[in-house]
């Protein structure tokens, strides 16, 4: 009865006489009414609050058993069985098990030491290829992507040879209104995922037993299940993109960004500038983009600059980061797009620049659904303050364009984290009994933007010294063995903790365009007189072109009846083409370096089996150790050069030959296998759980010991 | 005293105050407040909330969750405690002069009222007699109710007007404020010896002389009661349920958290 010992010191008297005044405006005789509304909206709003949250645990409580005896069965069948009480499933997008035993080795990452000391450290396979959104597809899924129909970030359109996000589809309303110069949408836009297959999570939510899903990749958009899940990559940004930063800047330029970003002229106005930041297009059908103005007023003396957009006004300092703030995007006709952008002040003179980030859909008014419920974003935005929803929210393109430099990327990356950190310990405390899985993509990122750093042979930081490299991997594996070593706290000997990883990672110095190869090797054709084609085969002659590839890994055959002008007989002709191209590929050394430039060349009807195998590359290629397709042949542009340096930040990758990338398998248990595979994982933690297995599955479940070691 | 439209329509006049004073709370609120410190605290109260929706299912979470709605309401409250101690010095002070003007009707010509004088001494009621003035006649003889230390003349009023009567007893004589209006008109419902809390709030009139055998003179004039959408108002009620319709309607359109 601890609770009932209440000392009116300075802190417990305050909170006594708060209550009594609360009580007497309650019900307000002739002088305490004077109080008026001052009191009245306060203590109206707390009321109306406790009165609410009465209601819902009334409730919850009253309601409780009722709903216990109905899921009793379902719950028994799934809790009967169960060899664990919760599981927890960390994911590091990108953890590498090579570098992970080195730091252990070094004496370093002591949490993740003691997994593997106590329970189990093994290297995870990964699929073909080794990318985030086709290997986190089969970790959900538990089949191969010839079941879950997930191949790249891109696929291609057969009809005109251009690419899509193979995740998620969103499609305008279907009807609209037309008045006079507007057409007004009868309807909101349709989300669309392309991602086939039962994540494992909605069969065990199913069973009664509770998920939180927080930023596990190709969830987007949310699908419906007893359970919580916050959409992670994939999400897109307001502008319907993966991401397009904005930098604004007085200094006058008409270089473009290669990918992800639009300079903006910042315009002298009196004293001060103002600029704006691009939205989406106009959804009244104007066919014009969508702008939030804002004004900048430099204060050079104190290195620092007042912002003002919409009614929000804020400073800040040269080198930081602004909060989250709220934008609007008015389209007329009471039409808004409402979303979330954060300003980095890059330089008050003698130029102004300001980076502004992608404009994130506000988690706590989302204009697309990003998570289920649509409530479960909101609570999140409430609770912690408005985050990045963006499904690849680190601004690598930016880094790579060289607008934020190392420091102001790892800030805001490591911002993202921090959130994410906040999300997913409330997931684990609000998922006392069942599942809480949760990816941290922070650490495939920064590998990405600093592997260069740690290579000592990288032609992006050659120039400088070994002992001048900063230790940005180091220091991102401790703070992620941190974190674990926050989960151990946390957890006790009913949970399993699995830590798992997609893929691992190797050096990126040489960039491949296959494209170039294909074209200088006559697979490729261009139109006449044309030495090289713009993005996306703007030159190719596909009259006489046999092969091309788009994406990061997937290898196309120009099928007759399959591409709008295929030339290659299905069948025969085309088994003919593709061995041909393995035996050629496979092996392929950079005469610069030496070095073999693709060390496998795998064959998709071999890899796969699945209904959507159809829709799959027709090889993959298997790049070697420091290879990896250029932006350029990502892009379907055909260059000269077949091979050449990679010079930019983004100087690390995993979209290599599978096998030279596994990811890591972590656990507080011991599991009793050689050669996990991602594809296991689903099945393991479906069989801890006591379920049955559904036939088409095709990762097997790990034998999981009874106990943990602590 | 008022007359005319404005004068009769004191329903009028109760909505435009009431919205006046709305609107000057949520201006004085935003500069009193840590507005981001309570934006803050309601965003937390709001995410509780959805936190026993969104985990209904265990029991656990919801009832700790509960617990966080109670404490976090208490942050709330300590967190509108200052403005609200900033506000209620001149809004009382207002609200007390405002009430003089809508909290009783005055009386009206040919109407009847009470006189009722409380003294300290039973026997100052032996020699009380009430002296009028002219447009004001007594309609029944005095009612002595000694238990109670009480006097209770019956009066009529002739004509409109602000009047003065006296009460003689024990060799002193004390006079009240009589108002007959069909207006709108400040009005005190009693003169009171001593207690400065009480005549603050009740009394419109300078407190009776200390060595006064009387402790207090009232008229029962008829509380004032205002028809708004189909209901009878205390004029109280409607100017809180008014101010704070209209506060929360300012506070929304200049973006004030309250």
């Amino acid at each position: 009865m601890k609770w009932l010992h209440l000392r009116p010191g300075r802190r417990g008297l305050f909170p006594v006489l708060l209550w009594i005044i609360a009580l007497m405006l309650l019900f307000p005789q002739r002088g305490e009414a004077y109080a008026g509304p001052g009191a009245g909206f306060a203590v109206l709003s707390s009321f109306w609050t406790i009165f609410v949250a009465f209601l819902y645990s009334f409730y919850a409580l009253v309601t409780w058993p009722i709903r216990q005896l109905l899921r009793m069965f379902r719950r028994r069948k799934a809790y009967g069985k169960a060899q664990v009480k919760r599981v927890v499933i960390v994911g590091f997008d990108g953890m590498d098990p090579e570098l992970a035993t080195r730091f252990m080795s070094e004496g370093k990452l002591p949490n993740l030491a003691k997994l593997r000391d106590g329970g189990t450290f093994r290297p995870l396979r990964t699929t073909f290829p080794a990318i985030s959104p086709v290997a986190w597809s089969t970790f959900q899924t538990g089949v191969n992507p010839g079941k879950h129909n997930i191949y790249d970030f891109l696929a291609r359109d057969l009809k005109n040879y251009l690419p899509y996000l193979s995740s998620a589809q969103i499609s305008e309303p279907k009807r609209h209104l037309k008045i006079g110069k507007y057409s007004l949408p009868l309807g909101k836009s349709e989300v669309r995922g392309l991602r086939k297959g039962t994540p494992f999570w909605h069969w065990l939510g199913k069973a009664g037993v509770f998920c939180s899903v927080i930023r596990v990749p190709v969830t987007f958009p949310p699908e419906k299940f007893p359970g919580v899940l916050l959409s992670g990559m994939c999400v897109p940004d307001l502008k319907g993109s993966q991401g397009t930063f904005c930098f604004c800047t007085t200094q006058a330029s008409s270089d473009k960004f290669r990918e992800g970003g639009v300079r903006i002229p910042i315009e002298r106005n009196g004293a001060g500038y103002h600029s704006y930041i691009p939205g989406p297009e106009n959804p009244l059908g104007t066919g014009s983009e969508l702008r939030a103005n804002f004004k900048i007023r430099p204060d050079a003396k104190r290195g620092r600059a007042r912002i003002e957009i919409d009614s929000e006004t804020f400073t800040i300092k040269v080198g930081e980061y602004s909060e989250w703030i709220p934008v609007k995007f008015k389209a007329g006709m009471g039409f808004t797009a409402r979303g979330i952008c954060r300003f980095y002040l890059k330089e008050i003179s003698p130029e102004v620049e300001v980076y502004v980030t992608p404009v994130n859909i506000d988690p706590g008014h989302p204009d697309l659904p990003i998570s289920h419920p649509v409530t479960y974003s909101i609570y999140l935005a409430k609770l912690f303050g408005p985050y990045a929803t963006l499904g690849l929210a680190e601004d690598t393109w930016a880094l790579n364009e060289e607008v934020l430099d190392d420091q102001a990327f790892l800030a805001q990356a490591y911002g993202n984290h921090e959130d994410r950190e906040r999300m997913f310990f409330d997931a684990l405390e609000k998922t006392p009994q069942g599942l809480c899985a949760c990816v941290f993509d922070t650490t495939d990122r920064v590998q990405h933007m600093f592997w260069r750093y740690l290579d000592k042979d990288h032609p992006a930081v050659r120039d400088v010294p070994q002992d001048q490299k900063p230790r940005v991997i180091q220091d991102l594996y401790d703070r992620m063995d941190t974190l674990i070593g926050r989960v151990m706290q946390q957890i006790d000997d009913q949970t399993l903790l699995l830590v798992i990883s997609d893929h691992g990672f190797r050096s990126f110095n040489r960039c491949m365009n296959l494209n170039a190869w294909l074209h200088q090797n006559g697979y490729l054709v261009l139109k006449d007189g044309k030495k090289e084609s713009g993005d996306w085969f703007e030159d190719v002659d596909w009259s006489r072109t046999r092969a091309y590839t788009m994406g990061l890994n997937g290898l196309y055959m120009n099928i007759k009846g399959r591409e709008r002008e295929g030339i290659v007989e299905a069948g025969a002709e085309a088994e003919a083409l593709k061995e041909e191209l393995r035996g050629k590929l496979d092996g392929l050394i950079d005469p610069a370096s030496g070095k073999v430039g693709i060390t496998g060349m795998f064959d998709c009807d071999a890899v796969y089996a699945g209904p959507y195998v159809d829709n799959a590359p027709d090889l993959i290629v298997g790049y070697g150790e420091g290879f990896r397709a250029s932006w350029d042949s990502v892009m379907g542009k055909v260059t000269t050069a077949i091979f050449e340096d990679n010079l930019k930040a983004w100087s690390g990758d995993h979209c290599v030959d599978p096998r030279l990338v596994p990811g890591v398998l972590f656990s507080n248990r011991k599991i009793a296998i050689e050669k996990p595979a991602i594809v296991d994982v689903a099945p393991t933690v479906m069989k801890l759980f006591g379920l049955e297995l559904p036939s088409y599955f095709d990762g097997k479940p790990w034998a999981v010991a009874a106990t943990s070691n602590k | 005293m008022l007359s005319g439209f404005a004068a009769r329509n004191s329903l009028v006049w109760v909505l435009a105050i009431s919205i006046v004073i709305g609107f000057l709370m949520v201006i004085v609120f935003r500069y009193t407040s840590d507005q981001k410190a309570i934006g803050r605290a309601k965003d937390r109260l709001k995410a509780h909330l959805l936190a026993v929706r969104l985990f209904q299912d265990q029991l656990p979470v919801v009832i700790r969750a509960y617990g966080k709605i109670l404490r976090g309401t208490g942050s709330y409250l300590r967190l509108a405690f200052t403005p609200f101690l900033i506000a209620i010095l001149p809004i009382t002070f207002l609200i007390v002069q405002l009430d003089r003007y809508f909290g009783w009707l005055p009386l009206q010509p040919a109407q009847s009222f009470l006189v009722v004088a409380r003294v300290s001494d039973p026997a100052a009621l032996n020699d009380a007699a009430l002296r009028l003035p002219p447009e004001l006649s007594s309609s029944a003889p005095a009612v002595h109710v000694p238990k109670d230390k009480e006097i209770t003349w019956r009066v009529v009023a002739e004509r409109e007007g602000q009047y003065e009567i006296k009460i003689a007893t024990g060799g002193q004589t004390v006079s009240k404020q009589v108002v007959v209006s069909p207006g709108l008109a400040r009005v005190s419902p009693v003169r009171l010896k001593d207690n400065f809390w009480e005549r603050m709030f009740t009394s419109g009139e300078p407190a009776l002389a200390d060595n006064s055998p009387v402790q207090s003179i009232a008229i029962n004039y008829p509380a004032r009661e205002i028809s708004f959408a189909w209901m009878e108002w205390n004029w109280i009620v409607l100017f809180f349920v008014v101010s704070l319709i209209a506060g929360f309607i300012f506070k929304s359109v200049l973006g004030i958290q309250v």
